[in-house]
């Protein structure tokens, strides 16, 4: 079965002083329908340039530079911006990190909501609003016909996301990104907003894209995980397989890093020393070297980018299977 | 002494820092432009005894609207006087208006910007509506009304304009303030018991100064604009003291035959006025991106 | 909506109060005895007594200050010393020119700074953009009264389009506007570029806010965004700026007059400062300042249409 979404050795880079910063490099990920793939890693990853990238919304000056993006079979990245728009929202759907600023605020939600239906069908204004006040039951949002009129300000943070995901769903997409979707809410209204999404992918057999740097969310919510770092996939595999043999260091030490409820009192948390490269001064070879814990010079770790190696469970080191990496 | 790594580094880092900024100065081309636009005008001014060919207010009424020519290389208005040498020493009047004009508005607007923006409560609130209700008098016809009753020496003129647009340069800095109040440090220092004024003084104010020098490059302009515009209704500087207003306005009765007095005064004025807010643009983009919040609405 | 339109009614009503106590306050605030100048240097005593009392001269000032107040809003704001007749008829006379000035001095400058400015902000760093900042730096850059004097060296004594003078005695709609053109070109487009450069940059700030990324998310077409969602949130500090330029149009209208010899109000306050009428510039300098805070009540209730959140406050 095919990918209902791939990325194949997608690059994208910003002009700098002294030529292209690559901000993400040669990533390759895919997601089936009715499958959830997590992405994570830290803030600066590449999680959120990956996709926006792919979806033609880097902003400028940056800009794709190699690489293939597989919506169904089809490259978005050749398509003409007019193509490429018509498939944005009505094919792939994306929702943002921060409800509070992702509504316009000088709108009505259901015109909002019906902006996004206008843009994709021949439909008139009623028909639209009809569809948004269907849309707002659908995302659970109590009283959707007076609802409908209401300002973004009326609204709580939960319910502004959940009036985001009505929009990103509106024209039953196959794809959809959500992007740190809960990272900005209260810790009850997380859980009921990943609730929702998980609902609504069962219910439409979409693929689901879940950025995020909550490992938590990972174990509960999605299938498969892909762990970036400096603006490269450094593991992936299924969620079962990752969480019990981690096989890149930095994956390791991610789990090292969280609080563990079940670990026995008195386990020590072990935060990553040192922070992750700045784009434009990426060392020669593992970007993740400085800070690794099983750095080894005779493995090539400072002299050679390390590649993705495994079959379904992949990890890109140098090192891997070293008798450091399994304790 | 030893001298760690960490600290050769940290050295370079801040060497780095500094090159930096300057390359944001250096390769912004309207600061650029701005900058040496300046110090020409000044140095126009300064020297202008030396540089104009005649003395400004010397008259040849055997030359009186004198087309352009060796002696006269802008030619001469209808009293034979050199326009080349008003023009230069015309230079004087406008860089003093702008000038001062400035450092009285700024300072009063700052202060009172600062203390209404950091005071809060009853305070601000009154001098908030003081302020909206002097921003509604269009400050170009305040500065005509002043100068009237006071006369129109080069003094009243430069008071009666700070006057004038004090309130715009207030406002700006109140919403300048209003940016900073929130900021950790000055909760930090009411903690460690600095009395109010000492925290305007030795933190609102410095804090703010990156926009009000953006403000200050604009207002001179804005002062060169109005002593331009009073000279040209008669209420400024009188003749045959030279300002690029009254040569406008003097050249206006010969516009069709010699255009090229009024033209090349009201090109001076331009060039100081487009030089004063090119500079004041590159200091806004250079300076600090998150002052364009603050001052950006009313200048 | 109701009790937003009564809040602004209010602050309309204080700032009214506001202008005529800053315009009484101000004129007492300028040395010299009003009397004196009137009358000038050889009045006799009982003649400057007499003129104090009809002034009201004689009062206490915060006595003055209240008379002057009631009398206020009944419409009297004294009388012309030149003429004798009442300085706010005097100066209503010359409000109709000024007004039409001002109108068609501010659509252009509203018609052609806010698209320029969107246009600037949406092609950011080309060519288009560059040219749009340049024409406007220089619109705000040189004198208006110069400019004036340019137009009219172009369009009438070069061209022979339009007339140099901004006024005519002739009847009839479409000569008088085509008297007013010229000074209400060179009067907009000075404060056009002002409202350009601010369009552009209130315009660049909103297009990088988050929810006009999810529009570009969820494939609404560029000319939406750019002329329907974004522009709608600009508008409110373009508003902001045009009722601030508005004050600032009226000084220079002032220029524009005397450049094009044209009736108004600039005319008539400019000739009642140099005959030291003061009661009649006093009342001209309170007429400009009340349609300053007219236009700036009109404006808030356009905000209040624009913007939910501010209607709930």
């Amino acid at each position: 079965m095919t990918a209902a979404f791939e990325l194949r050795g997608l690059t994208a880079a910003v002009p700098g002083e002294k030529g292209a910063v690559r901000l993400v490099e040669e990533v390759s990920l895919h997601v089936r329908a009715g499958e959830t793939l997590a992405v994570v890693g830290e803030s600066g990853s590449g999680k959120t340039v990956t996709f926006t990238s792919a979806l033609g919304l880097l902003p400028k000056p940056g800009r794709v530079i190699a690489g293939e993006a597989l919506l169904e079979g089809e490259d978005l990245l050749k398509l003409s911006p007019e193509a490429l728009r018509r498939r944005r929202g009505a094919r792939i759907g994306m929702v943002f990190q921060d409800p509070l600023t992702g509504l316009n605020p000088v709108f009505r939600v259901g015109e909002q909501i019906a902006e996004v239906l206008r843009a994709h069908l021949p439909i008139s204004r009623r028909e639209a609003r009809e569809r948004a006040v269907a849309l707002l039951a659908r995302v659970q949002i109590p009283d959707p016909a007076r609802r409908v009129d209401d300002y973004p300000h009326q609204f709580s943070g939960g319910m502004r996301q959940r009036v985001l995901i009505a929009m990103a769903i509106a024209l039953g997409p196959r794809v959809l990104i959500a992007d740190e979707p809960t990272t900005a809410l209260d810790v009850t209204v997380q859980a009921q907003v990943l609730d929702l999404l998980g609902d609504l992918r069962d219910a439409e057999g979409m693929a689901m894209v879940l950025i995020t740097h909550d490992l938590g969310v990972v174990a509960r919510q999605a299938d498969r995980v892909a762990v970036m770092y400096a603006g490269r996939v450094v593991e992936t595999g299924t969620v079962a397989e990752v969480f019990a043999a981690p096989r890149h260091p930095y994956t390791i030490s991610l789990f090292r890093s969280i609080p563990d409820v079940e670990a026995p009192a008195g386990t020590t948390l072990a935060p990553i020393a040192g922070s992750p490269p700045d784009p434009a001064r990426r060392p020669v070879g593992c970007a993740f070297a400085p800070r690794c814990f099983a750095v080894s010079d005779a493995a090539g770790c400072r002299s050679a980018r390390p590649l993705l190696i495994g079959a379904g469970h992949e990890a890109a080191c140098h090192r891997q299977g070293a008798a450091e990496l399994a304790a | 002494m030893s001298v760690t790594v960490e600290q050769i580094d940290a050295a370079a880092e801040a060497a780095a820092r500094r090159r930096a900024a300057i390359r944001r100065y250096t390769r912004h081309p309207g600061f650029m432009i701005g900058a040496v636009g300046i110090v020409l005008l000044v140095l126009v001014a300064l020297f202008a005894p030396w540089l104009a060919p005649h003395s400004p207010t010397r008259t040849d009424l055997m030359n009186s609207l004198a087309q352009p020519s060796a002696t006269y290389p802008l030619g001469t208005d209808q009293f034979g006087r050199c326009v080349l040498s008003r023009l230069i020493h015309g230079a004087q009047v406008s860089l003093q208006v702008g000038f001062f004009v400035v450092l009285i508005s700024l300072s009063a607007g700052t202060i009172i910007g600062a203390v209404a923006g950091y005071a809060g409560g009853w305070i601000e609130r009154a001098l908030v509506a003081v302020i909206d209700i002097l921003l509604a008098f269009p400050s170009f016809l305040l500065a005509l009304a002043l100068v009237a009753a006071r006369g129109n020496t080069l003094d009243s003129i430069i008071l009666a304009v700070a006057i004038a647009y004090t309130p715009r340069v207030a406002a700006v800095m109140r919403s300048v303030v209003l940016t900073i109040r929130p900021r950790p440090f000055i909760e930090a220092s009411r903690a460690i018991g600095l009395t109010p004024w000492k925290i305007v003084l030795r933190h609102v104010i410095p804090n703010a100064l990156p926009p009000v020098i953006v403000v200050a490059t604009v207002s001179a302009a804005t002062a060169i604009l109005a002593e331009a515009g009073l000279s040209f209704l008669g209420l400024g500087v009188q003749p045959p003291t030279p300002t690029w207003g009254n040569v406008i306005s003097e050249g206006q009765t010969a516009i069709t035959t010699n255009p090229l007095i009024s033209l090349s005064a009201g090109l001076c004025i331009a060039f100081t006025v487009v030089v004063l807010n090119l500079l004041g643009d590159g200091l806004r983009d250079t300076l600090d991106p998150q002052m364009r919040r603050s001052t950006g609405k009313l200048l | 909506m109701v009790a937003y339109i009564a809040r602004c009614a209010a602050q309309l009503l204080v700032a009214l109060v506001g202008i005529v106590t800053v315009a009484f306050f101000l004129m007492r605030a300028i040395p010299g005895d009003p009397a004196l100048y009137m009358l000038g240097d050889f009045a006799t005593a009982e003649a400057l007594a007499t003129l104090r009392a009809r002034l009201g001269l004689d009062l206490p000032v915060w006595q003055q200050y209240f008379v002057f107040l009631a009398r206020a809003a009944q419409g009297d704001l004294g009388v012309s010393v030149v003429t004798g007749e009442p300085a706010l008829a005097e100066i209503w006379a010359a409000v109709p020119p000024s007004a039409a000035l001002a109108v068609a001095g501010m659509t252009v400058a509203v018609v052609a700074g806010v698209p320029l400015g969107i246009i600037a902000a949406v092609r950011q760093g080309s060519a288009v953009d560059v040219g749009v900042m340049l024409i406007a730096l220089g619109g705000i850059s040189f004198p208006v009264f110069w400019v004036g004097l340019v137009a009219i060296l172009t369009f009438s004594h070069a061209l022979g389009i339009f007339p140099a003078l901004g006024a005519t005695s002739e009847p009839g709609l479409l000569k008088g506007l085509h008297h007013l053109a010229l000074p209400a070109l060179v009067l907009g487009l000075s404060v056009a570029a002002y409202i350009a450069r601010l369009t552009r940059s209130a315009m660049l700030e909103v297009l990088g806010q988050d929810h006009i990324r999810v529009a570009r998310a969820m494939g609404v077409p560029e000319r939406r965004i750019v002329w329907k969602l974004a522009l709608r949130n600009a508008l409110i500090p373009v508003l902001a700026v045009i009722g601030v330029t508005f004050a600032w149009s009226l000084g220079n209208a002032i220029l524009v007059e005397a450049v094009f010899s044209r009736p108004g109000l600039g005319s008539t306050i400019l000739k009642a400062i140099l005959a030291r009428d003061y009661q009649l510039v006093q009342a001209g300098v309170l007429v400009l300042a009340a349609a300053v805070v007219v236009l700036n009540t009109g404006l808030d209730l356009l905000y209040g249409a624009i913007d939910p959140r501010l209607r709930q406050r």
